[in-house]
């Protein structure tokens, strides 16, 4: 290590009287507390500028989105929110065409994807948290390589398959596809949900005479089914958020991004914002409601 | 918050070794489907003209042996014509058909006959309820030299068997119809040779009687057209470089944030969870929305303008996202960006400063050590695993910018390679070249995807 000591250099020679040492270590100390404290606040307002950028753009589109459409075609616009307070530029949104549709099918497609990924990632993610097996680092490194990389551009070629499958733009092949793209996030997610249990406890329960199947259900289980909601709920983000994949797979059965999307060029600033504010809200909810399971989510993909 | 432990992971366990394999098979099934299939797939679309060459038949029939092939888009004359049958449901788009009568009759000594003669040879007189032919009679053969007489077939095609003839006038039952595909015999030049057989014609587009064009072949053939297409392809070159470019420009300064909120979040402060989940919420936002907000800011009667105006600084509302604005638009990308996905950076920092042991940093800054000192010898360097697989990952996620730039330039004036690749299939309907555009992509994230492998790899070993 190469810091630099203060301490060493400027430290009394060694034949100093104990007095004097210690005075000048409480000059230290006290030098050291003030730098704390003031080292503190500051990291205090860094904290809140940083919670300010990341907050001011939501509170911005958050005020466009309930108001009159008036007052979003407006200018200047007034920095203080909600000013008046409408949810006519909400209703206006909802009401335009096929955003009710659109809502339906992105929580069809997002509670299949769900419903799926949880199911076929659950026995892999128990796999590779409980057993050493031969090949385990392999699929390992295989779903690390998977997670990195550009699934959604995958819809291209799914695309043209489903098409000749006859199965293009329905929302189950859609489903499909998301699957695919949150499949490894999700058995990395409940790995490391698993991993968190210790088997001991398993392993407690068989001695006390319970079957392993038992063990698994009764003590197992309900320790790790609120890390695999989290996961869930992520699993449906992901599926709720994607807009590359639902473009291009869906022509009449359009999500909710997708539909945004495709009527973004051709559609008016109230529409637009409505429709921003309308897609950031689940996922704002949805990160306070999992924010415990954060480093279960992403911490670990550096490990 | 804890930082999750090395797995546990049952050690020994000689019996049902099988049970690991049969957790995981499910989704690695579902991952070869889902995955890797899609993946061969958009390197075949890319590469591989599927309707390169057109097989020529012996025989007006499939299953006849090849007499050569054709390349697409060649000149060819037609020699012969035959009906042919095949399941109705192929008998769509540009299939030229013809249609078959089963009728019977007499012939001129009285005699009955009862066989198939084409449409054409036919005039329908009377149909029932459905349009459905019932009754008619033959048409009369024109001209001295041809033979008077209707050759009345077994099957409905001409090379089967006469079971009768005819004549023409004679009136006709006519009981069902067979649509029947036409084939051709053709000509045509391939590689200074004179190739002839029979071909189906939905693989034609027939001028006349004589001549005709290969639409479409039924072989495949590598080729690098598509390839090309995208490399000339105008939008190709300021895509590319526009991806490039924003992810040069946007991960530096992530980074920077990311470690700066880390720090902040190490710090203990006393709403640690609160910073934490707020410093997250990007990480849950869609990528079309963040590109929304940052539009409600940059757009002439936006928050920037507004605010520029409320302060003086400006006298009009200045066009920030318009197409003589481009660096405008850049740096809209750029916030944009920087906002959404400084979050999983962060994550990944935080984790891994978690796992730096607190008496290393504690030393550190006992020991006096200014903040600047600490971050550059203490935290940066342990932090180093961490950082890479972080910038590994956003990498790779930069080369996926897709909604924030439609959002924010309409996806014209800037444009990306995801961009282009969805502008490939659904404007221009061009799956071949959005493949190459895939496969592109795809190549580029492979490149870093396997310094990313190779990185964990020796951090598991130098971890064991």
């Amino acid at each position: 290590m190469t810091v630099k000591d203060p301490l060493q250099t400027n430290a009394s020679p060694p034949d100093a009287s104990g007095s004097l040492v210690s005075a000048e270590m409480a000059a230290v100390r006290e030098k050291a507390r003030r730098r704390m404290l003031l080292g503190r606040a500051f990291t205090y307002v860094v904290g809140i500028l940083l919670c300010l950028w990341v907050l001011v753009p939501i509170w911005f589109i958050a005020s466009m989105a309930l108001t009159t459409p008036e007052t979003v075609r407006g200018y200047p616009k007034s920095v203080l929110p909600f000013i008046p307070f409408s949810f006519e530029t909400m209703r206006f949104f909802l009401n335009s065409y096929g955003i009710v549709p659109g809502l339906i099918n992105s929580v069809i497609v997002a509670a299949i994807t769900l419903a799926l990924s949880t199911l076929i990632a659950a026995p892999a993610g128990y796999a590779i948290s409980r057993y050493l097996f031969k090949g385990r680092d392999a699929f390992r490194l295989s779903i690390l390589a998977v997670r990195a990389f550009p699934v959604v551009i995958l819809s291209i070629p799914l695309a043209v398959t489903f098409i000749s499958l006859g199965i293009y733009d329905k929302i189950y092949s859609l489903a499909l596809m998301h699957t695919a793209l949150t499949l490894p996030t999700t058995i990395l997610v409940i790995g490391s949900v698993f991993a968190s249990i210790p088997y001991e406890l398993e392993e407690a329960a068989q001695v006390f005479g319970c079957t392993p199947v038992q063990a698994f259900r009764r003590v197992v289980l309900p320790l790790v089914l609120p890390g695999i909601a989290a996961a869930a709920v992520f699993t449906f983000v992901m599926s709720w958020n994607e807009v590359f994949a639902a473009t291009v797979l869906t022509v009449q059965n359009r999500t909710l991004p997708a539909q945004v999307l495709v009527s973004l060029q051709t559609s008016g600033e109230p529409y637009k914002f409505a429709g921003g504010f309308f897609m950031l809200v689940p996922s704002v909810i949805f990160i306070f409601a999992i924010r415990k399971y954060l480093f279960n989510m992403w911490g670990q993909i550096s490990k | 918050m804890t930082t999750e432990p090395a797995a546990p992971v049952k050690k020994g366990r000689p019996k049902r070794q099988w049970a690991p394999y049969l957790l995981i098979l499910p989704s690695l099934i579902y991952l070869a489907i889902f995955f890797a299939l899609p993946m061969v797939r958009a390197i075949r679309l890319a590469v591989w003209d599927e309707t390169a060459l057109l097989t020529l038949h012996e025989e007006a029939s499939a299953r006849s042996s090849s007499a050569g092939v054709l390349p697409q888009g060649s000149q060819i004359s037609l020699l012969e014509r035959q009906g042919i049958a095949v399941a109705p449901d192929e008998l769509v788009g540009n299939v030229l058909t013809e249609t078959w009568l089963r009728i019977e009759g007499q012939d001129p000594e009285g005699k009955p006959v009862a066989g198939w003669a084409p449409e054409s040879r036919i005039r329908v007189r009377t149909t029932d309820a459905q349009g459905a032919p019932t009754e008619g009679t033959v048409r009369t053969k024109l001209g001295a030299t041809a033979d008077p007489l209707t050759s009345i077939y077994a099957e409905p095609r001409e090379t089967s068997d006469v079971v009768g003839k005819l004549d023409g006038g004679a009136s006709v039952a006519i009981g069902e119809q067979a649509v029947l595909e036409t084939w051709f015999r053709i000509e045509g030049q391939s590689e200074e040779r004179t190739v002839a057989g029979w071909v189906p014609s939905r693989a034609l587009q027939v001028y006349d009687d004589v001549s005709g064009r290969i639409d479409r072949g039924d072989t495949g053939k590598f080729t690098t057209v598509y390839i090309e297409r995208m490399l000339n392809d105008r939008f190709f070159k300021p895509a590319m470089g526009t991806t490039l470019f924003l992810m040069v420009i946007i991960i530096p300064v992530q980074f920077i944030l990311a470690i700066i909120m880390a720090l902040v979040i190490q710090a203990r402060l006393k709403f640690n969870t609160i910073f934490l989940a707020i410093f997250a919420i990007p990480l849950a936002a869609s990528d079309l929305a963040v590109g929304i907000v940052w539009y409600s800011i940059f757009t002439q009667s936006g928050y920037l303008n507004s605010i520029l105006q409320g302060l003086g600084l400006i006298s009009s509302a200045q066009p920030f996202l318009t197409a003589n604005t481009r660096h405008w638009i850049i740096v809209a990308i750029w916030l944009a960006e920087v906002w959404r996905a400084t979050a999983i950076v962060m994550i990944i920092v935080v984790s891994g400063l978690q796992a730096i042991s607190q008496e290393v940093l504690e030393a550190a800054e006992v020991f006096g050590a200014s903040l600047w000192q600490r971050v550059r010898h203490v935290i940066l360097p342990m932090l180093k695993p961490s950082l890479q697989v972080a910038l590994i990952l956003r990498t790779i996620l930069a080369l996926q910018v897709f909604a924030v730039v439609i959002a924010l330039s309409g996806g014209d004036v800037v444009t990306v390679l995801a961009n282009e690749t969805y502008r490939q299939y659904y404007e221009l309907r061009n799956f071949n070249v959005a493949a190459a555009y895939a496969g592109f992509i795809l190549l580029l994230s492979m490149i870093t995807a396997v310094f990313y492998l190779r990185m964990v790899r020796s951090q598991e070993e130098a971890g064991q």
